[in-house]
């Protein structure tokens, strides 16, 4: 299967697989699972200190042993988006000093400068997304899909009352993640047509230019999903769907005492991180480490 | 069971145009009358583009007529109030298998559609409960319903509407992207599901499937060309042949018989009575286990 190397970026991303090792961690409430990955998103973002987000990405790494995720395969979903990361460290490394004032320049060549801060902005960029992407992958890899929409409905069904669309907007998600197979899988038979008429899809020598050759694909493979999209709806309208308005449910999730313990486990960890950023913990370290040195 | 003094599904004068209004409208349906009462088992047959998925469409509201009129029991499909009652009262399976499911859990998949009625809850897991022992799924409840075989699937698709407990199932070329067991489990189904009671219409190509039912409606060009029992619809081969259209493999083996054997019958539609007819000339009765044509494996 050759033709399936054109999908190797893809392959290589592991965001988005489920591994089922039956760990405690999967077995908690997809909710709690969706409120700590919210909360640690947000507080990774908002976090300015190294130290709090090592902390993080110690938790994180302590997760996926917890969900018995074997550690090599956790890092190469990493690893593939590496390149761009460290493409996008070093733009930030180079723009940065515009805007420090009190930084201390280490190196200066025409436009260029490197300080201090604009290397430590650099390893915190780093370090964010790697904590991201990782954390991230522990969800997928813990959670089903069928586990993530029934945790989004319920999670946003007490604001159904505001007028938010709860039900559509875990539907919308679950037909998205259902259809992705289902697209790759159509987007496979429409190259293997395309190439026995003598299309080539073959290695070509950049990312670009192997984009380029997939372009072709596109259109066709537009038009085919507007199809299944017609085909989904015209089926969901044949059984009786008419929005959220007076739906019952099959399956109700339940809370249980772990949820509550990982809940508080979370939010006192977020708490610490927050409490490290806000008192400047990482340029006390700075000065300590710089004393003692 | 309560006698139907009135008909599940009337059709009357319907029309139906696609594209109506623009410039190039495309007339699907061109003035089509039909009855089917509670209980029967239909089967409607026609060349691709005859219009068969249109009219299907028309049965529970999925279209609504260019012109005449469709009653399911005692709404007009035209009356949106009752959307729900017409829906839930005829219920459809499609030919694609992939494109009708919803959920990616397969008993989840069934309740979607009680879900919408907002049965309650209890109820709920019965009627999945009954729809997935119907179509023999209950093993597989809790499988990735993409995971399915396409046989899987529309089964599943079957349970699915059956959960709505409709009193007529309508399907659309269900079986044509099966494998022939595939088709066989379907066609069963389908058998056992009208033994219970169940008002079947089924728009099929496979003859062998025409055959099961007890009315086969035959389009050609958006009108009804010929109609009645599958014995009065497949004797007559050279309509059927100008509509691009064939009789079943054993009829038409039987008429080739007769052309050299004398009286011959050629008025068989499956194999076992093919094989009876057979038999019967060469003079020795043929010892047939029970139902071998709904029984195939
Ligand atoms: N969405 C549409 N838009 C425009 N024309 C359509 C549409 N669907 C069907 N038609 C046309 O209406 C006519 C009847 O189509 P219909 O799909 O009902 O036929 P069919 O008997 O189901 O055929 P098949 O055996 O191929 O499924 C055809 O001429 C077809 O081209
Ligand atoms: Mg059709």
């Amino acid at each position: 299967m050759s033709r399936r190397t054109e999908f190797e970026f893809l392959g290589r991303v592991t965001i988005g697989q489920y591994l089922p090792t039956g760990s405690a961690l999967h077995r908690l409430d997809p909710r709690t699972k969706l409120l700590v990955c919210l909360l640690l998103i947000a507080v990774v973002v908002a976090s300015q200190s190294l130290l709090g987000i090592m902390l993080l990405l110690g938790a994180v790494l302590i997760g996926l042993a917890l969900a018995r995720i074997p550690l090599s395969f956790a890092l190469s979903g990493l690893r593939a988006m590496l390149p761009y990361l460290l493409l996008l460290a070093l733009l930030q490394t180079f723009a940065i000093p515009q805007y420090a004032a009190n930084a201390t320049v280490l190196w200066r060549w025409a436009m260029l400068t490197i300080t201090d801060r604009s290397i430590l902005a650099g390893i915190l960029l780093i370090a964010r997304f790697s904590v991201m992407v990782l954390g991230l992958s522990l969800f997928s890899f813990s959670t089903t899909t069928t586990e993530l929409t029934h945790g989004i409905e319920h999670l946003l069904r007490p604001w159904q009352k505001l007028g938010l669309p709860a039900h559509e907007l875990a539907l919308t998600v679950n037909i998205a993640l259902r259809f992705v197979p289902i697209i790759a899988e159509e987007a496979e038979r429409l190259m293997k047509a395309q190439a026995s008429r003598g299309a080539d899809f073959g290695q070509g020598r950049n990312f670009i230019q192997r984009t380029r050759k997939l372009l072709p694909l596109l259109v066709p493979l537009f038009l085919v999903s507007l199809h299944r999209a017609d085909n989904l709806i015209e089926a969901m309208e044949a059984r009786c769907y008419l929005g959220g308005k007076g739906r019952t449910h099959l399956i109700h999730l339940q809370a249980h005492a772990a949820d509550y313990l990982a809940l508080a486990a979370a939010f006192a960890l977020m708490a610490l991180v927050i409490g490290l950023s806000t008192a400047n913990a990482d340029q006390l370290l700075w000065r300590l480490l710089s004393t003692y040195l | 069971m309560i006698r139907a003094e009135e008909p599940l599904i009337r059709v009357e004068g319907l029309h139906y145009t696609y594209q109506a209004g623009t410039p190039k409208p495309i007339p699907a349906l061109r003035g089509i009358d039909l009855t089917v009462q509670a209980g029967e088992y239909v089967a409607v047959i026609g060349a691709n583009g005859s219009g068969k998925s249109t009219l299907l469409r028309h049965f529970n509201a999925l279209l609504l007529p260019t012109a005449g009129n469709v009653w399911v029991t005692k709404w007009n499909t035209r009356d949106t109030v009752h959307l729900r009652d017409i829906r839930s009262t005829v219920t459809m399976v499609f030919q694609v298998p992939d494109d009708q499911i919803v959920a990616s859990v397969v008993e989840e998949d069934v309740a979607f559609g009680p879900e919408n009625l907002g049965v309650p809850e209890d109820e709920l897991h019965q009627r999945v409960d009954w729809a997935l022992a119907a179509v023999g799924l209950t093993e597989l409840r809790h499988r990735a319903s993409r995971l399915l075989s396409s046989g899987q699937k529309q089964r599943l698709a079957i349970a699915a509407a059956l959960a709505m407990q409709p009193r007529c199932l309508v399907l659309d070329e269900a079986t044509a992207m099966l494998d022939p067991a595939g088709q066989t489990q379907v066609r069963k189904i389908l058998h056992q599901l009208h033994q219970d009671g169940m008002t079947i219409i089924s728009a099929t190509h496979n003859m062998a499937e025409a055959v099961q039912a007890q009315r086969v409606v035959v389009l050609s060009e958006g009108r009804i060309a010929i109609q009645g029992d599958p014995r009065f619809v497949f004797a007559q081969e050279e309509t059927l042949h100008a509509l691009q259209l064939d009789v079943p493999y054993p009829t038409r083996m039987a008429r080739m018989l007769a052309t050299v054997i004398r009286d011959f019958p050629t008025d068989v539609l499956t194999v076992t009575e093919l094989a009876e007819a057979i038999s019967m000339h060469l003079g020795q009765p043929l010892e047939l286990r029970p139902k071998p044509t709904t029984g195939v494996r």
